[in-house]
């Protein structure tokens, strides 16, 4: 069936983010055709937005009645359900219809093992996560989710390993290095070496995106030429450390770190590499943490920081200072999920399970707002109506 | 051991049927040293329901040992108790009356007299549990708009309240509760049903007060349907924080940031003519820690003392027992939240509640009385506009902020309505309105005129012609979203101590101002305006170019940045402090709250820690202090200066007698 020119309106400005005018528009919509789905999905979604979640059960609920099958609608029920808490048990429901009906929807197993762990029930919440790693084997969260459960089995010792494993998988580590380098955006396309003009300065920036785009041959080249020219450029020694680290050349990357800091003991990009290599290591957290307060010195206002220092004095069974350095990353960035799930871990070990819980929401709630699920499904949704 | 659990333990608190109440007895001292048991102008009770256990049937309405519990409930210097007329019990067929049911009531009023508790019976109250308005006779007919059966409900009361008219443990009748009341659908059966039955009751008994068991907030949140008229019709008003409020307004952590202002927010909400008592205090769900909730409801108790209530009641008595199954699908609703467990063992939180009431028994409120509140936030009409308008979901969080707000920079502060009296105040902060009605400008125009002060932050739409007068800036436009708030101050200490900053908090929206004929304080990084004071009359306006309180809350109030914070209340401290709205002490510590009762032998002040840390509160008064003391007694300390420190720890709150010199 057709959209209505109301509810394409709706759509349009939902789109844009103008949530007011989009709920009118749908409103306006409804008038016409109260038993349009896509209308009270797409009113679920805006309820969603302004974090009205009431609303948002009402509406996408109405949804679901009118057509069991609308998938964006069970994404938007069960994300309002989790968000206003207090409500697993029909969380439960909607993720599992969820994943029925959008059987690689990683985010629906993701959530429906958030429910099955808030319910109190931790092995189905495990195989559910387990299954988001199967669609997904980088899917964050679930990695977190993990951590979680085996810090309350296992204990933190058991559970570090895997927050520092679901934090390299989260893009947000290598944000950090790109963020201290000033590199913003990766190139625009392949990067010919021969073209780089031929100083230092245009060599180490345009080494900068080559690493961001993940081109590490043209980075190693032109990191080479500068360091042919000065072996003992720090900036570049820094660049080379960062290059070995995303290769898994953790004594290469070490070296080049520590050579840049001896020739300049403040720099952040090689405070960084240094750091990172060392939380690896197994019984290297002191001199990790080490290097991570130094770090912070330099770059105190970016919240994974003080993430990474929070995770290395946790590895120190340090508690109460890593969930200082937890909380302070959560004022400097609330949406860092990391921050949050390394927030809840400390309340764990404090025996703060409700502020955990909270903690773990809120990650949830941020990291489902970053992946814009509903449009996809929307979208896919349309489509398929479109086509009947 | 400890003294108390030394003591042998009294015949009436032995462990009776289903292992109700085994609370420890006080030691015995004399009454001299103990002071005032309770404070009889702010009582302290509890919903005592019905029904313990899940499996009981609704005819063992309170068949259990409520002797002993009264026992413990006096023991725990509570206060009030409410009980639950069961409908469906004392009127099995129509006409025809249980007299054992009847009788029942009467031995419970008489066990409460006996331990010198005053009784609300609650007529038409629902704990979905005990069917208590489950007619079988009513074929279901709505109770709430059924002629017939209003007719039979005034029959009931009426016969009720003339059999215990003369009862004098009974303190007050109450119609409904908001699970009976949310079934309302318009303003209008609301008010015929409880007229109706107010006016039934009032012709039989007119000493005792009548309560409409609801908070008109949290109604209108959940049903659109505004209680107000209604509950004006009464003697006291309630409030109450619901599950779907707190869901919807402060959904997170009960012990820092929004949650624990949420009470006292509600309470001011409710607070207009009328006393109000803070109702069914306690959590909502079985996440928090049996610590969490003890603190949680240490500050819900002292907050409903320092924000004027009448009284406080708490949630519910005793868990209920549910039935052994797995999983548990039991609503959480009012079900383990007991101030006992259901072994009728103590919780922590009843040691808090004890505590707070021996704190609660030595403030002589006939003596003593706070500070007036002399700062309002105004809640702007738009709040009761049904959907499709979003501005009725977002001001009560925007309001709820602004409170906040004020509450961090110490103010003595109130809520007030669009459309109420405002001559009374000396300073008023509008946060986020989107459109004010043009008598509201009109009634601002005059306050500002007249030595007020205002501070109105930007809530988007189109700015009112008014606008331009009393605050002196010109609107330009509407910038839309901006994801970062940047604040450059171009006048340094005009309003307070304000420092530049930038930092990431997304903003609806953002007015384009030019200056006017006010002076800019602040601006963004581009230059335009963000901070204006303007000069109208006897008074000052200050506006806001942004929504910074309703931006604090639709993004994440429990994580929103210091530098947005300081600003807003610093702003509202200053523009209050300009107008003689300011705080009477202030703090150093913005998490701390501070009231303070005045008297002619002393003062009192209250001091309140909203944040989960302990920390220590410098306190700092216009008058040197010589000394202060601990008001449950015990040693003054002397201060002889302006300042002094008070140790709190996490959510801790601390009652101080001052004596200046």
């Amino acid at each position: 069936m057709p959209r209505s020119t109301a509810l394409l309106t709706a759509e349009e400005l939902a789109r844009q983010g103008a949530v007011g005018a989009a709920v009118s528009a749908c409103y306006e919509a409804l008038a016409l055709d109260n038993r349009e789905p896509r209308i009270h999905a797409l009113l679920a979604h805006l309820m969603l937005e302004g974090d009205f979640y009431d609303q948002a059960i009402a509406a996408a609920t109405r949804a679901i009645e009118i057509d069991p099958d609308c998938s964006a609608a069970y994404l938007a029920l069960g994300l309002a359900y989790d968000r206003r808490g207090g409500m697993w048990d029909q969380s439960v429901l909607v993720w599992h219809e969820l994943a029925e009906v959008v059987p690689d929807l990683v985010t629906a197993h993701v959530q429906l093992g958030e429910a099955f762990s808030a319910a109190s029930f931790d092995d189905e919440a495990l195989d559910s996560w387990k299954r988001a790693l199967v669609l997904d084997p980088k899917e964050a969260r679930a990695t977190y989710n993990l951590a979680i459960a085996s810090l309350k089995r296992e204990g933190m010792a058991l559970a570090l390993p895997l927050f520092r494993q679901a934090g390299e998988l989260d893009p947000s580590q290598d944000e950090l290095f790109f963020h201290l380098l000033g590199v913003k955006d990766g190139a625009p396309g392949p990067i010919d070496v021969e073209a780089v003009k031929p100083d230092r300065a245009s060599r180490l920036s345009v080494a900068g995106l080559a690493l961001k785009t993940e081109d590490y041959f043209a980075a190693a080249d032109l990191v080479r030429l500068v360091l042919d020219e000065n072996p003992d450029d720090p900036e570049a020694l820094a660049l080379a450390s960062f290059a070995y680290l995303k290769q898994e050349s953790a004594n290469e990357s070490m070296a080049c770190a520590l050579r840049a800091l001896t020739l300049d003991p403040e720099l952040a990009t090689a405070l960084y590499c240094l750091g990172v290599v060392y939380a690896r290591r197994t019984g290297l957290n002191r001199h990790a943490a080490r290097v991570f307060i130094a770090l912070a010195k330099r770059a105190g206002s970016h919240g994974l920081v003080h993430v990474l220092l929070a995770e290395s004095l946790l590895g120190l069974q340090r508690f109460e200072a890593a969930s200082k350095a937890y909380r302070l990353a959560v004022r400097l960035d609330p949406a860092c999920v990391r921050a949050r799930f390394g927030l809840a871990a400390s309340y764990l070990t404090e025996g703060r399970h409700a502020e955990a819980q909270w903690e773990i929401r809120r990650a949830a709630y941020y990291d489902t707002k970053r992946q814009g699920l509903f449009w996809r499904l929307y979208d896919e949704y349309v489509k398929a109506g479109d086509g009947q | 051991m400890s003294a108390e659990a030394a003591k042998p333990k009294p015949k009436s608190a032995a462990k009776p049927k289903n292992g109700a109440a085994r609370v420890k007895k006080a030691p015995e001292k004399r009454q001299e040293e103990l002071g005032p048991l309770r404070n009889q102008l702010f009582p302290i009770g509890v919903d005592y329901f019905p029904l313990d256990e899940e499996r009981a049937g609704f005819n063992e309405w309170y068949q259990r040992d409520y002797e002993a519990e009264f026992t413990a409930m006096a023991e725990a210097r509570l206060s009030l108790v409410r009980l639950f007329v069961s409908w469906k019990l004392f009127e099995p067929q129509v006409g025809q009356y249980d007299a054992d049911a009847e009788d029942r009531l009467a031995d419970m009023l008489a066990a409460a007299r006996a331990h010198d508790l005053k009784v609300i019976v609650t007529f038409f109250g629902d704990d979905r549990l005990a069917e208590m308005n489950d007619l079988p006779w009513a074929k279901k007919r709505d109770p709430r708009t059924d002629d017939y059966l209003i007719a039979r409900e005034v029959a009931l009361v009426q016969r009720i309240a003339n059999r215990f008219r003369s009862e004098p443990s009974l303190w007050a009748w109450e119609l409904g509760n908001e699970a009976f009341i949310t079934g309302f659908a318009s303003e209008d059966a609301l008010q015929k049903w409880a007229g109706a039955l107010r006016d039934a009751i009032r012709e039989v008994d007119t000493v005792r007060a009548v309560l409409l068991g609801c908070d008109p907030e949290t109604l209108v949140r959940e049903t659109g349907v505004d209680a107000r008229t209604a509950v004006d019709g009464f003697e006291y008003g309630v409030s109450h924080v619901t599950a779907p409020y707190r869901a919807y307004a402060a959904e997170g952590p009960l012990t820092y940031g929004p949650a624990t202002y949420l009470d006292s927010f509600l309470l001011r909400a409710a607070l207009r003519d009328l006393p109000v008592l803070a109702n069914s205090i306690g959590v909502h769900s079985l996440e928090p820690s049996v610590a969490e909730e003890a603190a949680y409801v240490r500050v819900a108790l002292y907050s409903a003392l320092m924000n004027r209530a009448s009284g406080a009641v708490l949630r519910r008595w005793r868990d209920l027992e549910t039935e052994k199954r797995e999983p548990y699908f039991r609503d959480p609703y009012e079900v383990l939240v007991g101030l006992t467990d259901v072994h009728g063992e103590p919780k922590p939180v009843l040691a808090e509640v004890r505590k707070f009431a021996r704190v609660a028994a030595r403030l002589d409120l006939r003596m003593l009385s706070l500070v007036p509140e002399r700062a309002a936030v105004v809640i702007p009409a738009e709040r009761y506009e049904p959907l499709p308008s979003l501005t009725g979901l977002y001001a009560p969080r925007s309001c709820l902020q602004s409170y906040i707000a004020a509450k961090e920079a110490h103010l003595p502060v109130g809520l007030a309505r669009e459309g109420d009296e405002i001559g009374s105040f000396h300073a008023l902060f509008i946060p986020s309105a989107a459109r004010l009605t043009p008598a509201m400008w009109a009634s601002l125009a005059s306050f500002v005129q007249s030595g007020g002060s205002v501070v109105l932050s930007y809530g988007g739409g189109d700015a009112d012609p008014a606008l331009r007068e009393v605050f002196g800036v010109e609107f330009l436009g509407d910038h839309g979203v901006r994801p970062v708030v940047s604040c450059r101050i171009a006048q340094p200490g005009l309003l307070g101590d304000l420092t530049s900053f930038d930092v990431q908090l997304d903003v609806p929206h953002y007015a384009l101002v030019g200056a006017g004929t006010s002076t800019v304080v602040a601006t963004d990084a581009t230059g335009s305006p963000l901070l204006t004071l303007n000069q109208y009359g006897q008074g000052k306006a200050v506006f806001l170019a942004a929504p910074l309180e309703r931006a604090i809350a639709q993004s994440d109030p429990w994580a929103a940045p210091d530098a947005v914070r300081s600003l807003l209340r610093t702003v509202y401290g200053s523009v209050a402090r300009a107008a003689g709205a300011g705080p009477v002490i202030d703090c150093n510590e913005p998490s701390v709250e501070i009231a303070l009762f005045t008297g002619e032998a002393g003062d009192v002040v209250f001091v309140l820690n909203h944040s989960s840390e302990p920390l220590t509160a410098t306190l700092t008064t216009d008058r040197v202090v010589a000394s202060v003391a601990d008001i449950r007694g015990g040693a003054a300390a002397p201060v002889g200066a302006r300042a002094f420190g008070v140790p709190l720890g996490a959510n801790g709150a601390a009652a101080l007698r001052l004596t200046y010199g």
